[in-house]
């Protein structure tokens, strides 16, 4: 494979740019594989990836019924965080830190993970009391994390509103230093385009139509591009989890709901840090183009459409000026949703299931992005080893029956309500 | 016809409670606690019209158009 | 300066009204009814800024919406705003504007060396690079690039305009005012059909003001002006200029927004600046026409370079000319139009026309106006770097594949037409599946998926008798199913010249040895050579290609550089335009400002505020409040230089020894009635309410399905059918869905009402020993003692001719009573209380105080009950009735949830009985273990005991039954503090509960 760098770039700008490899290969399925994971998106590459690099196994197709890199993957806010409260949220993102840190590196491919810190911000002492718990627990599970105090965040971001004419001041925040955004298109294609170079095969704009299970063991997996044998078959396929489930005669507690994002027009870098705001749901970074990439609430009724309704942009957007007042004078140049497969205690799972064969990769909520090293690896794992990994161990399906459940914001079933 | 923003949403509308008292088996009861269909098309789904009559209602929907086909009073029943 | 380039006369300018701005620090001026684009022109200004990547200079390309190069900041009443477009800007008195994305200047911009090196900048570059070392992305090149990009600067200042949102219905939406626009209107509103027409720009007629036509016997503007006059005296229309509709929403809901004072100076007082229309429309007519498509060559992005259309629209409109040796470069005849403009006002034009030999009118015309022609033409570059000097022409094979040879030839402006793409955002967005019509090498709307038709250019129809006959008609069939009405417009007479068929010619092939860059996206410097390079890679769905490239991705959204894009990637991968697709159209259409989608609620209305009924009390009362949802309560009162501890363990205090009153107004009332409203209760409580007496109150437990505390509070039986619950502040608005739920879907056969009367009741709590001693002289005709009103007992009382609800109940723990009036006698209640308390040394207290003696008491609170906690872990077990089922009660059984060594909450207590706790800390066994630290539970809530005069919290902690006595280490890392502690009961005070008794 060719190298990426600056000598390869001027290398080719003397050719002209005439002598660039494909990133990917553009590959007719084979009859079998010894895995094939489902969506390629950033999830289900970086699978097919760490399948590869970690375990060897690289008789491996990723199938998707679009472009690889078109769900969530593409269209996220690109916030990368840590800043768990439940242990096994926490050492699993933690987990993910780090592989985020080198990303680039591992994969030839600039990810441009800038770890620009976000901050949290409070209203209220009971929040900043919530904060500290969610805090000190990272602390404690070896994770960085600050308290800030009003002065503190005035002088990070002194954009925000810290005038009199407030609804809720700003009390203080938790920062952790270490999150930060990424270039999420940059992610998919970077492993797709070492997964491919390890001989896995990127099967694009091939739906799946139904499975192949028979004595409770997984056989195969039928396309639109024909039959495809495989040992072992892996689900990762984010908001599309609840139709792929059905052609297994599952029921997940999993249901599908549209976020919306919005970027404004870009200008000049005004904001270095991700800040959230603590009255209400809505958080912002501003992209290395300048945009201002915000996004908030789901839409709030399961949806599988990928366009969203204004009143919850203006709803998102007055928590935003309610934030940042200066907001106001931006221009909203574009917006777009995402399909988010909600679970029912908002964190995600990653598990064997009752068929043989059959792995699960979802519930990802709206955390989906920041998980996609972590998740991949540990997914990977789970498929080569038949047997969950410690980090995953907390993500099983079981625990909506045993009760182990790992719920951030103790919003409990009601999925839509973010 | 009335703003979205006057009502909540209140999930699946086909799922049925268990009755009070009677034993429900543990499958049966995680179906009713946490498992959704949530498929891709129509869906029959609860909305409250919190910011007005706070009547409940019932509501098919397309998932994917948002189209509307239907609605029922609460007390009547989703014929399938 | 003058201004050289404005005609003596023409134009729909006024003249006689002078205008002065300043661009970039110069005084030039312009005329009423100019835009900051035509003013510059007029005044041979053609640099107005940089390109996003390789700073370029830039100028103007367009005439309106689909600008993609004017972008400037602009100055207006003090204030600042970036990213405004000089193409839609109007002039106004002391406009003051200033390029962007330049540095020192727009003349000499250093990062134009970007532009040197684009031969090692392809796209994707810095996907390729910038990886090593590893920290250098975030510390040295991002900040970098971050700072070259980004157009222009945000003020960080508040807004202080006003936005405004407004509400309608109409028949008819019609979206442009041109000739379908004012055809569909006109006929519709004649049916007498409700309608609104909409036009972005500030004048209407949109091509009718530009083309030379004749609609029965008038000039296409006459017609136009006589049409709209007649639409605004028509009580049943409205007609709005400066009024974009962005967005198509579902269920015939449309978004437009209308810009009211950004064309003066400054915003008149009480009006808004923008006003959003949120407009549900039965019928939608998209006449929003079609925008010019430029021909790809080299260099094409330099200032000079612009749409033909455009500086027709600056001739016609403005009285300008963008140029005084122009070169037309079309491939059909809407550059012939442009050319004869010039001709009519003495400036001698050339066209070159990719065509071989087309024949219409309009080339006639121009022919006989001899005007110089050449066939089989096409510009191969433009020359001259910050303004066009010439430019290298040539003949084009018939394949369209050779050049021959090189001329160059003299021009400083190249005028250029791809012919048109009909403006299909709308019809997108409101779910249309767009088809590929062949014959425009466009898409246009296909089968509508709403109330929606398309009209027009928009439609694909470029001629004026087919548009007005076509609009005429749709106006009429729509408002006819509406109103019912048939008053039949007659159609006019129509001349218009023919146009020749277009060439399907977009692309001029690079000369042998050249590498000139051929633009497609003109403000995201995306070239051709881009695509080639992305498709090479692999990047081959056009998702991938918009997005390793940024192809339409910029403030314009590719409105003149997608179907270009499309043409291009169709043409490499050998495919149909139609099969590569196009990405999809989603609002606004164009950006919208911020501040218009959310309107007025921000600053201190962005959330409601709630008071209680006694707000002006405390207000006087030096109360510090503290926000609780979007209440506002009463933290403390001030007492001197008290601080917030002090305060609040000075009302603690009193309480515990004299006597407090606490306003919990907001607590969450609701009123329950009907025969079967024990049985509701019963349901949904966890412990038994069937044998409640009438006058006796309750406390409860609610759960949520699957076994999770959703809110805890008491309920009183007012009388045989009748009760009264009080909920938390938080959930009292989840408590009463919750309950209609079951009630209207669940158990329809109970007989049962509820609703909330929150706001119908003021309540005070009045809690201490002498509490009694006070209710006895606030209500000296009832029987308050121990035995007439025990604990959990009801009363109802006459407070002073004020009829009122008396409680027992406590959260303090003390002996206590709550008592409610409504909410207009509340502060009257507050003041008799005040009164009369005094001679028991009666202090107000607040939210901090009341906190503090409910934790010493092991009362929970939000900081437990916080959406994570079962019974169990409350110390509440004791509720869950065995006997009878209740709502959650199965998933009490689960695994986790009965396991030994389950949370449950504990009191905690430093050894040193001095170390406050810091709330959100946690239990840990070994305080120097290496991380992770198991961690064993957390502090919920910490307070400073009056009782005990130390501190105290509660926390849940894992396995607390079996804790008790254990000394462990409370671990806050966030404030550095590590504390040895002593777990015991979280009941610190009258375990017994025998105060509440007495």
């Amino acid at each position: 494979m060719q190298k990426y760098s600056v000598f390869s770039l001027i290398k080719n700008a003397l050719s002209n740019h005439k002598n660039w490899d494909l990133a990917w290969k553009d590959p007719t399925p084979k009859k079998e594989y010894d895995v094939v994971i489902i969506g390629g998106g950033g999830h289900g590459l970086a699978t097919a990836y760490y399948l590869a690099k970690e375990h060897n196994i690289t008789n491996v197709a990723i199938i998707e019924k679009g472009w690889i890199g078109g769900g969530n993957v593409g269209r996220n806010t690109t916030i990368i965080r840590s800043n768990y409260m439940h242990d096994d949220n926490a050492l699993f993102s933690e987990f993910g830190m780090d592989l985020w840190r080198r990303m680039s590196q591992d994969l030839n491919y600039n990810v441009m993970f800038s770890p620009r810190g976000i901050i949290n911000l409070a209203h209220s002492d009971a929040q900043m009391n919530t904060y500290a718990r969610r805090g000190n627990s990272m602390r404690l599970n070896g994770i960085d994390a600050v308290l800030l105090n009003r002065e503190e965040v005035k002088e990070i971001i002194p954009m925000a509103d810290f005038s009199e004419n407030v609804r809720f001041p700003i009390f203080g925040g938790l920062m952790q230093p270490s999150a930060g955004t990424a270039r999420h298109d940059a992610v998919a294609w970077g492993y797709a385009r070492q997964a491919d170079d390890m001989g896995v095969d990127i099967i694009q704009n091939c739906e799946v139509i139904g499975f192949d299970v028979s004595a409770g063991k997984i056989n195969g997996v039928r396309t639109s591009r024909g039959d495809i044998k495989a040992k072992k078959i892996g689900l990762c396929v984010a908001g599309s989890t609840n139709i792929l489930a059905e052609k297994l005669n599952m029921t997940l507690p999993i249901e599908t709901h549209l976020l919306q994002a919005c970027v404004s027009e870009p200008v000049k870098p005004v904001l270095d840090k991700v800040v959230t705001f603590g009255a209400g749901h809505f958080y912002i970074s501003q992209s290395d183009k300048g945009e201002m990439v915000m996004g908030g609430d789901l839409d709030g009724y399961n949806s599988y459409a990928q366009r969203g309704n204004l009143p919850t942009l203006q709803h998102v957007l007055t928590e935003g000026i309610a934030m940042m007042p200066f907001l106001s004078k931006l221009k909203m140049l574009r917006t777009w949703g995402g399909i988010m497969d909600m679970s029912m205690d908002g964190s995600p799972i990653i598990d064997k299931t009752h068929i043989e064969g059959l792995y699960l990769n979802c519930g990802w909520c709206y955390g989906g992005f920041k998980a996609t090293p972590a998740s991949g690896w540990t997914f990977a794992h789970t498929i080569a080893q038949d047997r969950v990994h410690e980090l995953n161990s907390g993500y099983s399906l079981n625990r909506f029956n045993t009760g182990h459940l790992l719920d951030e914001k103790g919003l409990g079933t009601k999925t839509w309500i973010s | 016809m009335r703003s979205q923003n006057e009502f909540s949403y209140g999930g699946d509308a086909s799922i049925k409670r268990p009755e009070l008292g009677k034993d429900v088996s543990d499958k049966d009861w995680d179906n009713f606690v946490y498992n959704r269909k949530s498929l891709r098309g129509k869906h029959w789904e609860l909305w409250q019209h919190v910011s007005g009559c706070r009547q409940w209602i019932k509501v098919e929907r397309d998932t994917s158009t948002h189209e509307i086909f239907n609605t029922l009073k609460a007390n009547e029943e989703i014929s399938l | 300066m003058t201004q050289s380039f404005r005609l003596e006369s023409g134009g729909l300018i006024n003249r006689d009204k002078k205008i002065s701005f300043k661009f970039n620090g110069k005084n030039y001026f312009g005329f009423e009814g100019d835009t900051l684009a035509s003013a510059l022109i007029a005044n041979g200004v053609h640099l107005i800024g940089r390109s996003f990547k390789y700073h370029r200079p830039r100028g103007f390309f367009g005439a309106g919406v689909d600008e993609p190069y004017a972008i400037v900041q602009l100055y207006r009443n003090g204030e600042t705003e970036p990213n405004i477009k000089a193409t839609e800007q109007e002039l106004f008195e002391g406009l003051e504007a200033k390029s962007v994305n330049c540095w020192p200047s727009v003349n000499f911009d250093v990062g134009a060396i970007n532009n040197l090196l684009k031969i090692f900048l392809p796209a994707g570059f810095y996907y390729k690079t910038f990886m090593w070392p590893k920290s250098f992305w975030y510390k040295i090149y991002e900040p970098f690039i971050r700072k070259a990009a980004g157009l222009g600067t945000a003020s960080i200042k508040h807004d202080k305009e006003r936005y405004e949102h407004k509400y309608e219905y109409c028949d008819l939406l019609i979206t442009g005012s041109g000739p379908s626009g004012l055809a569909s209107a006109y006929s519709a509103a004649k049916n007498g059909a409700k309608v609104i027409l909409a036009e972005d720009k500030s004048r209407f007629g949109g091509t009718l003001l530009t083309s030379e036509v004749n609609i029965g016997n008038q000039s296409g503007k006459e017609w136009a002006d006589s049409i709209i006059s007649e639409l605004k005296e028509m009580p049943n229309v409205t007609v709005k200029n400066r009024s974009q509709v962005f967005g198509y929403y579902d269920h015939n809901m449309l978004v437009m927004s209308e810009r009211i004072s950004d064309h003066l100076p400054k915003t008149k007082k009480f009006h808004p600046k923008q006003r959003l229309w949120y407009i549900r429309a039965k019928e939608v007519l998209i006449s929003s026409g079609s925008i010019e498509r430029p021909i790809v060559f080299g260099n094409n992005d330099t200032p000079g370079v612009m749409l033909s259309s455009a500086a027709k629209e600056y001739l016609k409109v403005y009285g300008v000319l963008v140029g005084k040796k122009p070169l037309v470069f079309t491939n059909n005849d809407s550059g012939y139009e442009t050319a004869i403009e010039f001709k009519k006002n003495g400036i001698d034009p050339i066209i070159l026309d990719t065509r071989k030999e087309p024949q219409s009118e309009i080339i006639e015309e121009a022919k006989n106006m001899n005007i110089n022609i050449k066939n089989s033409y096409v510009v191969v570059a433009a020359k001259g770097y910050k303004k066009v000097k010439s430019a290298d022409i040539a003949k084009i094979s018939d394949d369209k594949e050779k050049l021959g040879s090189i001329e160059n030839i003299e021009c400083d402006c190249i005028c250029v037409s791809g012919f048109w793409t009909p403006t299909i955002h709308l019809a997108s967005q409101s779910g249309n599946k767009t088809k590929f019509n062949k014959d425009i090498d466009a898409f246009v709307p296909g089968i509508s998926k709403q109330n929606e038709k398309t009209l027009g250019a928009a439609n694909g129809i470029y001629t004026l008798e087919e548009t007005l006959k076509d609009s005429f008609e749709k106006g009429n069939l729509l408002s006819k199913k509406i109103t019912n009405n048939e008053n039949k417009v007659s159609f006019p007479n129509v001349v218009e010249k023919k146009s020749a068929v277009h060439d399907k010619f977009w692309c001029v092939p690079l000369p042998k040895g050249k590498n000139y860059k051929r633009f497609l996206d003109f403000q995201n410097d995306v070239a051709v050579s881009d695509i080639e390079i992305a498709l090479k890679e692999g990047y081959r769905s056009i998702e991938h290609v918009k997005r390793y490239t940024t192809l339409g991705m910029a403030t314009d959204q590719g409105k003149t550089s997608n179907l270009n894009g499309l043409q291009l990637v169709s043409k490499i991968e050998n495919k149909v335009v139609p099969a590569v697709g196009h990405t999809t159209f989603r609002p606004p259409y164009s950006p919208i400002s911020i501040g218009a989608i959310v309107g007025r609620e921000v600053g201190k209305h962005s959330k409601p505020t709630r008071k209680s009924p006694m707000h002006s009390w405390h207000e006087k009362n030096n109360a510090v409040f503290v926000d609780a949802g979007v209440w506002l309560r009463p933290r403390y009162y001030k007492q001197g230089k008290e601080n917030l501890f002090e305060a609040s363990k000075r009302e603690a205090k009193n309480v515990r020894t004299n006597v407090g009153v606490c306003d919990v107004t907001t607590l969450g009332k609701i009123d329950i009635k009907g025969p079967d409203a024990a049985e509701l209760l019963n349901r949904v409580y966890t412990n038994a309410w069937l044998k409640l007496p009438v006058g006796k109150a309750r406390y409860g437990v609610m759960l949520r399905e699957d076994g999770i505390v959703l809110d805890d509070g008491t309920t009183t039986r007012i009388s045989e059918n009748h009760y009264h619950m009080t909920t938390t502040t938080a959930q009292a608005a989840n408590v009463l869905s919750h309950l209609e739920y079951y009630l209207q879907l669940v158990w329809p056969e109970l007989n049962v009402n509820v609703v909330s009367t929150t706001e119908q009741w003021a309540g005070a709590a009045i809690a201490g020993p002498k509490s009694r001693d006070l209710l006895q002289k606030l209500f000296p005709n009832s029987d308050v003692s121990n035995e007439g009103l025990p604990f959990m007992g009801y009363l109802e009382g006459d407070l002073f001719g004020v009829k009122a609800r008396i409680f027992r109940i406590s959260f303090s723990g003390e002996l206590a009573y709550e008592v409610n009036v409504e909410s207009d006698n509340g502060n009257f209640m507050w003041e008799k209380i005040i009164e009369f308390g005094q001679e028991f040394k009666i202090q107000p207290y607040g939210t901090e105080a009341l906190s503090t003696l409910r934790i010493e008491m092991g009362h929970v609170a939000g900081s437990e009950l916080d959406g994570r906690t079962i019974p169990y872990d409350n110390s509440l077990e004791g509720l869950l009735s065995k006997k009878k089922d209740f709502i959650g009660k199965r998933s009490l059984t689960r695994e986790a949830f009965t396991a030994e060594d389950r949370q449950k909450i504990v009191g905690v207590v430093p050894l040193d009985k001095k170390t406050s706790i810091p709330e959100g800390s946690h239990l840990v066994k070994d305080s120097n273990a290496p991380l992770p630290n198991p961690k064993l539970g957390y502090i919920s809530a910490s307070c400073w005991s009056v009782e005990h005069d130390n501190p105290f919290s509660l926390a849940i902690l894992k396995d607390g039954k079996n804790m008790i006595g254990e000394k462990l280490f409370v671990m806050s890392p966030l404030k550095n503090k590590v504390i040895p502690v002593q777990i015991v009961s979280s009941h610190y005070v009258d375990p017994k509960g025998e105060r509440v008794r007495s």
